[in-house]
């Protein structure tokens, strides 16, 4: 009985990718640890800002009647998520609109940045957990808003506690997971590819799987985060069932 | 005796941990499923009612998200046995 997943692990073709599950911390004072995941956030968060602040002063200075295509594509991007918002919380969307096109951006770009050799933005259970904290938060604060103690009555079945709470939880886990999959193969993918020399293949190989595995993560993933988003704080500015005007209607009914 | 215990230790923290990250990749199953019977209904919604084609979409991947989460549940549990564990 001999241990093959040490020998799995010991032909140091493989060790390689044991080092790049977790994000290796690159700078440490204290307890103070910046790891190589939040250093290419903080490029993403950089060129974001730079790239909104170029919009903002050449296309949008310009604004017109009769659109050029880059005015077309930003009037489509914000009002893709403004729309989508609108229809679903209908007095927020001033607020969600933006918040979801920001996460969405954040969550893309922080993807995309692998291209670049970077290791992903995402690819830290940090950033995703910040992301659902931050949606977390917007779901019980506009639910109390809007249905102010009333939506305390949610609460008297305990089991929707464990469902508010298992929120964050299943949405850093799906972020993280299938960030952390998409990188992960692709690293496999390199490793592997090595060992292969003929036919050009480890030019054409990853040119092939890098969109499967990245660009559709991150679009994917983007969408879907904003999406959820929406729909939980639907659920939760939702203004629950007046009794009494039920019981007024079966009593006439009857 | 002693021989045979270090070796089932030994078993259940290696050779263990890659039977249970076969297993784990097992989620893939269910969630194969799921999302195979949502794209049909979404393709039958869509055929019965072309024009309702961008709400369908939307519902889809939704559900989709939903349905792919419990495989990547068990794909990160796999990952973890194997270069964690």
């Amino acid at each position: 009985m001999g241990d093959f997943s040490s020998q799995l692990l010991a032909t140091d073709k493989f060790a390689g990718l044991k080092d790049k599950i977790f994000p290796s911390d690159v700078i440490v004072i204290g307890g103070f640890r910046i790891n190589d995941s939040v250093i290419a956030g903080f490029i993403v968060v950089f060129v974001l800002l730079v790239v909104a602040l170029i919009l903002r002063l050449t296309v949008i200075r310009h604004w017109k009647t009769t659109p050029s295509a880059a005015q077309m594509f930003l009037e489509w991007l914000v009002s893709f998520f403004d729309k989508s918002a609108d229809e679903m919380t209908e007095n927020y969307s001033k607020l969600m609109g933006p918040y979801t096109l920001g996460a969405a951006a954040y969550i893309c770009c922080g993807v995309l940045i692998e291209m670049f050799g970077f290791r992903p933005a995402i690819a830290d259970i940090g950033a995703c957990f910040a992301l659902a904290l931050c949606t977390f938060l917007f779901i019980h604060t506009l639910g109390f808003v809007k249905n102010k103690a009333r939506r305390l009555l949610h609460y008297v079945n305990p089991i929707n506690i464990v469902t508010d709470l298992s929120v964050p939880v299943s949405m850093t886990f799906r972020l993280f997971g299938s960030i952390l999959s998409g990188m992960v193969i692709m690293d496999m993918v390199y490793i592997l590819i090595e060992s292969i020399w003929y036919f050009g293949l480890p030019l054409i190989l990853p040119a092939v799987l890098t969109p499967l595995f990245t660009l559709f993560h991150a679009f994917i993933q983007s969408y879907v985060f904003a999406s959820l988003t929406l729909t939980f704080v639907q659920e939760a500015i939702e203004s629950p069932p007046k009794k009494p005007k039920r019981k007024k209607q079966k009593a006439s009914a009857v | 005796m002693e021989l045979l215990v270090t070796m089932l230790a030994n078993f259940l923290a290696t050779d263990g941990a890659l039977l249970g990250a076969g297993i784990a990749a097992l989620t893939g199953l269910g969630a194969g499923i799921g999302m195979g019977i949502a794209t049909g209904k979404a393709v039958e919604a869509t055929a019965r009612q072309p024009e309702a084609v961008g709400k369908i979409r939307t519902m889809l991947l939704l559900g989709l998200a939903f349905a792919e989460t419990t495989a990547i549940y068990g794909l990160l549990v796999s990952i973890l046995l194997i270069f964690v564990a």
